[in-house]
């Protein structure tokens, strides 16, 4: 399982963990539109944006190493698409753009979520009159995530300590085995969770 | 005026079985009563019929009684707040992203003030013991944690009567005594449904055992306890404290 | 196929952005609506088991392995409208903390992965049902059959997406993520698959079932979701299917914007010209391509429904309980 980015907000303190959320959220989501309408080639401009990012994240005490982790994770689908991109007129130009925008981006939304509790992003935007069916279906997986992940983890542990034969199609199986019981028994909490709704006097 | 009052309860699963058969007794204000009774006795389906999340639909019959009041449609807030009730699982009931939020959420629900809300979170962590824990995440807590917070979340209520099931089945032995010194302090009616005999001598004065949907024996908790052909004829035992006190 | 930011211009990030917001609107209305409240906690849990169950590896070959999307396999448990806004919570979270898909790209990401998947896989999923019947067999079959469709029904969106920036070109793009997704889409069918398979045996009346008396406001809102995908294919893909570089350009003159190869990060050129393949030959052979893939995979699901269902149980009709909520207690 991959469980490396599962906890990305460290329980540090510092200037930029003391910001109040909103100003953090709008903060890099402008950041963001911002590199994205920068012009090709702006390299001076790039550079800025970068030197404002290890700024922001030398204030933040994140450790370095944990940073350069994270963004040298690199999804095959953005590799892919990234090769593709060569084969065009001016592919290296376009490649080198995209490369170097989306690092940017990249690298400030990991500084984000660093930072930032995600339980205060969901008070942002419950004031910000996002649909309250939204906040809550986002407050409550965010809420069990860890624990089904946890559930997951158990599993499978239990799962691999019990199958001798080894194989891709059993692999399979076993893993398909455990998200349908993960279903079932969260679609079992999910009722327990509503009627401890009701017991406190939740009325739709 | 009793606390609660049972007369003549009957309940059968979706699936036909019989859950619970003709119970009928009372709790009076302020005792504190243990439920005991072997596996898939009804003691959480007993429970589950104290704030009325089951019946689903109600009858004619009322056989549910929290201070004076049926159990069933009209009343259904007022009992919810006067009965916490607190589950088996302390994760299916901290389900708010903060614990500021979570104890608030009884009281949000009651339509009042957000000062007094905010009056209410702070006095029910204070009688929990947590109460530089606000602005925490309960997945972070330890399960000792999580039950406190969740009892705070009733006590928030105002609840009269505090109806626990299980509390401590999950919960290493120093955590228990300090979740029993906790309830000690805590001077409100209770019923305890528990598999921890120890438990239930050391903290309630009398005892329902349950057994198959039936209320088989309801008394002072040390005579029933230490009645060892009563204990065993229904999957219990006879808890050690008893024994060493009363060795027969 | 979570976009990251910088692959996608301003004018694709606003257009999808656009759709997307429209699109999750119309499912949080309608869930509002139709879904009872005791199953409202349901949505937050089967959002956070979508996120548990995409961090399973399923291995393919030489180290490399697969994860779940989960479209379909939300669609069929929950219906399509719960599964939209399942799907975008999902994608906004891993947008915002764990950077993954971009910001910009959100717009995009929420309308293939939670509009363009689970509408299409919903729709063959209920045409299949319709045709074969009622069974546990055809449920697997329309289960396969609409997760492979949905997959690569999102790749090609994506495709149109990123050609339409000027990420890459149309020809290369469109044929190397399509073909890329028609075996991804085989797997994730054989997931899912599996999934569903494994529910059935132990809950079988988990699955949504479309009930008997709310078969009226349910057009209204197939139709809005029929006309999103429409328009995510008329905007995203049909001026690259259709062979349409000059229409495309005659707008943009006509709009009044600057049609420049280099200069312009807003619109970028989605023709250069030697990219562009002889427009009707590829067009025919990328037909054939698709026609032999669809029906390779309408076979393979239909096979796999026959291994998953031994014999005598592809006839039982399945009845979901009605749609009450019942407290599940533990004695």
């Amino acid at each position: 399982m991959q469980r490396h980015l599962l906890n990305p907000y460290q329980h540090r303190q510092s200037p930029i963990h003391r910001f109040p959320a909103a100003v953090k959220l709008a903060g890099a989501v402008f950041f963001v539109f911002a590199v994205v309408l920068l012009p090709h080639s702006a390299w001076p401009a790039y550079a800025m944006c970068g030197a404002a990012l290890v700024l922001v994240a030398a204030l933040s005490r994140i450790p370095a190493i944990q940073l350069a982790g994270k963004l040298l994770l690199v999804e095959p689908f953005a590799i892919g698409i990234a090769i593709l991109s060569l084969v065009q007129k001016n592919g290296l130009h376009v490649f080198a753009d995209m490369l170097v925008k989306s690092t940017l981006c990249l690298f400030c939304m990991v500084l984000l979520s660093g930072t930032t509790r995600f339980t205060d992003i969901l008070g942002v935007l419950r004031h910000c009159r996002i649909p309250p069916l939204l906040v809550t279906t986002l407050a409550l997986m965010h809420r069990y995530l860890f624990l089904l992940v946890e559930e997951t983890e158990r599993m499978l542990r239990a799962r691999k300590s019990r199958t001798f034969l080894r194989g891709r199609l059993f692999a399979w199986r076993s893993s398909a085995t455990v998200i349908s019981h993960l279903f079932v028994r969260s679609s079992e909490r999910a009722e327990r969770i509503y009627s401890a709704m009701c017991a406190r006097g939740w009325r739709t | 005026m009793n606390a609660l009052e049972i007369a003549n309860l009957s309940y059968r699963y979706p699936d036909g079985t019989q859950a619970l058969r003709n119970l009928t007794f009372s709790v009076k204000e302020g005792e504190i009563v243990g439920v005991i009774g072997p596996n898939g006795a009804g003691k959480s389906t007993l429970f589950l019929h104290l704030n009325g999340l089951l019946p689903q639909r109600f009858g004619e019959e009322e056989t549910v009684r929290v201070f004076g009041l049926p159990v069933s449609e009209p009343n259904l807030d007022e009992i919810r707040a006067a009965v916490g009730l607190l589950f088996q699982d302390p994760d299916d009931q901290l389900f708010c992203p903060t614990v500021r939020e979570d104890v608030a959420f009884g009281p949000s629900q009651m339509g009042i003030s957000d000062a007094e809300i905010s009056a209410r979170v702070t006095k029910a962590l204070q009688q929990v013991g947590l109460s530089e824990f606000e602005d925490r995440t309960p997945h972070h807590l330890s399960r000792g944690e999580k039950r406190r917070i969740c009892l705070a979340g009733v006590l928030a209520c105002n609840a009269r009567i505090l109806v626990l099931d299980e509390p401590t089945s999950d919960l290493d032995p120093m955590t228990k005594r300090d979740f029993r010194a906790l309830l000690r302090t805590i001077e409100s009616t209770k019923m305890i449904s528990t598999h921890d005999l120890e438990f239930v001598a050391e903290l309630c004065s009398r005892v329902i055992l349950l057994d198959k949907g039936k209320i088989v024996a309801d008394g002072p908790s040390l005579e029933l306890l230490s009645d060892q052909s009563l204990m065993i004829a229904h999957g219990l035992e006879v808890p050690h404290i008893i024994r060493h006190l009363h060795p027969h | 196929m979570h976009i990251p930011d910088g692959f996608i211009d301003a004018k694709t990030a606003i257009a999808t952005g656009v759709i997307a917001t429209v699109g999750l609107g119309i499912a949080l209305t309608s869930v509002r609506r139709t879904v009872p409240s005791c199953r409202i906690p349901l949505i937050g849990l089967a959002a956070a088991f979508v996120f548990a169950a995409q961090m399973l590896n399923f291995p393919v070959a030489g180290g490399t392995s697969g994860h779940l999307i989960g479209a379909v396999l939300v669609t069929v448990l929950l219906g399509p409208n719960a599964a939209v806004l399942v799907l975008s919570a999902v994608l906004i979270l891993q947008c915002f903390m764990f950077a993954d898909g971009g910001v910009t790209a959100l717009g995009a990401n929420i309308f293939n992965m939670a509009l363009i998947a689970p509408s299409v896989g919903y729709g063959f999923y209920t045409a299949i049902r319709r045709i074969a019947g009622d069974g546990l067999r055809s449920r697997l079959f329309a289960t396969a059959f609409a997760s492979w469709c949905s997959t690569v029904a999102a790749s090609i969106v994506c495709a149109g997406q990123l050609a339409l920036s000027g990420t890459a070109a149309w020809g290369v793009c469109f044929t190397v993520m399509t073909g890329v997704h028609m075996l991804i889409g085989i797997g994730e069918a054989f997931i899912t698959t599996l999934v569903v398979a494994g529910v059935a045996r132990v809950r079988p009346e988990l699955f949504f079932e479309r009930s008997q008396s709310d078969l009226h406001p349910r057009y209204g809102e197939l139709t809005v979701y029929g006309l999103l995908v429409s328009l995510g294919l008329c905007v995203f893909v049909a001026p690259f299917a259709c062979g349409w570089p000059d229409g495309l350009e005659k707008v943009a003159a006509a709009l009044g914007f600057e049609y420049k190869a280099t200069q312009s990060p807003v619109f970028g050129s989605p023709f250069p010209e030697y990219a562009v393949p002889a427009v009707k030959s590829a067009a025919v052979s990328t037909v054939i391509a698709g026609c032999i893939g669809i029906v390779v995979a309408f076979v393979l699901a239909y096979l796999l429904a026959r291994f998953l269902t031994p014999q005598g149980k592809s006839g039982a009709g399945l009845k979901s309980e009605d749609d009450s909520c019942h407290a599940a207690p533990s004695a």
